[in-house]
């Protein structure tokens, strides 16, 4: 694996600012590998040997996936919605688990650790750089019992919905006397009134664009 | 983990930790040590002691007994020059001094390790100067019964740069003092300067090697500087000249004698004139003219830790804001007081 400065100035660039959640996800990470033995799981040999939990949608779980390369199309990285600052590295072929707990007690220590600096943000940044990772991180051995529906790899199952008609991969249906539905339908959504509507050049492909035309396309309206 | 017997059940039963007695005014202390066997007597005993239920400890293999606990923490933190005996009391365990010195706490380790919620740790300032013997911390595990993970983890916080306590013995420097000034160089003012600083010296045991006299003349004083160093003078001390008079030349000249690097001014109240500076190797404190007339000054904080091999820097002076203001009591309890605590 690279060194830890290259790795948070790469995350930091294709995350798009360096903050100290930035810092956070590339040791979260370089702990996480280094806990279940992997010494660099972007490589090929090793890339499909993961899978990470990231348990909030912060900065840090961009930069626990840069560093790792898991990415959530190959389904090698998993969000749980918990808002906890924390992350599950899982080696598949050893079963070796690892949950990687930010503390808050580092939140509190950054004055200490970077006592000359009054920018918070600055003062984060520098103090999470020299923070051992027995102050940065509490770490769980876990036990993760994966299903094999949740595995990297082709579908495994498809499924459609008997309400709405909606294919469902991977068996995320939801079981209901009348058939299996799909979760929009069987629990509820993230979205309400979900009506039909056609829009504005509905025939429109990339294939035949012109560049004159792409110059000139407009965002929809909204 | 803990089984809790009720008292009647207890005879025979060896007890999972030390009972307090707190008698108000008249005792408080151990009234059954840990690993006492209890007997038909001290049913009664125990009873008045409000027991009604006692602990059995039930070990599991990933546990650890606040005892045990103690001692690894208590070995994560001592390093040099602090001893500790593996013979803990109600849990704790105290440190001391191994030998004379100026204790040193990481306090970024310290402040971290606390925040760990099954562990604690006091210690006495940092930078006190402490006698062999001395009791400078106590360190202890909260719960009876705990994971070992965590005793391991808080060990390892403490010893993150290193061990958390130490103390450092202070070295016998051959100490030469510059005494700058026209108005005791022509007489016209008798010095006192010297023997206080020889008596601050003495009492860290330390001697003045030589003590001269020069006018306020950068080039005078330079060469006086040079001149102790050839003589062998390993720690250097100037007093005066330090304001801002246009007379007030010692900067000057200690930068002519090859000073590598200097700081002027201190976050202290006396001493925010003290100056610290290296000429190579050996360190150069500045006194200001506060040092003839308070017992404590930045001097008293400075010195020590000097002594002790510690390079200051200007972040040391800074840091020294923080309980750097002397409170002029009527009666003067230095070091008993708060002064350059905070550092």
């Amino acid at each position: 694996m690279q060194p830890f400065h290259v790795l948070l100035a790469e995350s930091a660039a294709a995350h798009g600012h360096l903050c100290p959640g930035q810092v956070v996800g590339v040791r979260m990470a370089l702990l996480g590998c280094r806990l279940i033995g992997l010494d660099d799981p972007r490589r090929p040999e090793q890339v499909k040997k993961l899978i990470v939990y990231v348990e909030m949608d912060r900065c840090t779980a961009d930069a626990v996936a840069h560093v790792t390369g898991v990415r959530l199309g190959r389904r090698s990285l998993k969000f749980a919605d918990y808002g906890i600052m924390a992350a599950t590295f899982l080696r598949l072929d050893t079963g070796a688990a690892f949950r990687v707990i930010s503390t808050e007690a580092a939140r509190d220590l950054c004055q200490l650790y970077a006592p000359g600096l009054t920018e918070k943000a600055e003062r984060q940044i520098a103090a999470y750089k020299r923070m051992p990772d027995s102050v940065l991180f509490q770490v769980q051995q876990v036990r993760i019992l994966l299903d094999a529906l949740d595995l990297p790899g082709p579908t495994r199952s498809k499924v459609a919905c008997v309400r709405c008609g909606q294919m469902v991969r991977d068996g995320k249906q939801i079981r209901s006397p009348e058939g299996p539905l799909c979760k929009p339908c069987g629990q509820g959504a993230y979205f309400h009134d979900p009506r039909p509507v056609a829009w504005e050049n509905m025939n429109w492909r990339p294939e035949e664009e012109s560049e004159e035309e792409r110059s000139k396309r407009k965002p929809p309206p909204c | 983990m803990l089984k809790k017997i009720p008292l009647a059940q207890a005879v025979g039963t060896r007890l999972a930790h030390d009972i307090t007695e707190v008698r108000p005014g008249e005792f408080k202390g151990p009234a059954f040590r840990k690993g006492h066997t209890v007997c038909d007597e001290d049913v009664c005993h125990l009873q008045r002691l409000g027991k009604n239920q006692l602990y059995v400890i039930d070990l599991a293999p990933d546990e650890i007994h606040e005892d045990q606990a103690a001692a690894l923490l208590a070995a994560a933190m001592a390093g040099e020059g602090v001893v500790w005996e593996d013979a803990p009391r109600e849990g704790k365990i105290e440190l001391r001094a191994g030998r004379d010195g100026l204790l040193r706490v990481d306090t970024a380790a310290l402040a971290a390790f606390n925040l760990i919620d099954e562990v604690m740790c006091a210690t006495v300032h940092n930078h006190t100067r402490v006698t062999k013997g001395e009791l400078v911390a106590a360190t202890r595990a909260i719960p009876l019964i705990m994971p070992r993970a965590v005793i391991e983890r808080a060990a390892a916080v403490a010893r993150q740069n290193g061990p958390l306590l130490s103390v450092a013995p202070l070295r016998a420097a051959r100490a030469g003092i510059v005494v700058t000034g026209n108005e005791v160089y022509h007489g016209l003012v008798e010095d006192r300067f010297v023997p206080i600083l020889a008596e601050k010296l003495s009492a860290l045991g330390s001697s003045v090697s030589a003590a001269v006299f020069v006018p306020d003349d950068a080039r005078r004083i330079a060469a006086a500087l040079k001149d102790q160093l050839r003589q062998g003078c390993d720690l250097l001390l100037t007093t005066a000249g330090m304001s801002v008079d246009p007379d007030d030349v010692t900067r000057q000249g200690i930068r002519l004698a090859g000073a590598t690097e200097m700081h002027y001014g201190a976050a202290a109240l006396p001493g925010a004139m003290f100056l610290m500076a290296y000429i190579g190797e050996i360190p150069l404190l500045g006194v200001p003219a506060c040092g003839l007339h308070h017992k404590a000054t930045a001097l008293d904080l400075i010195l020590p830790r000097v002594l002790a091999g510690e390079r200051i820097g200007k972040k040391d002076l800074a840091f020294l804001g923080h309980g750097g203001l002397c409170r002029h009591c009527p009666s003067c309890t230095y070091p008993h007081c708060a002064f350059g605590k905070g550092a």
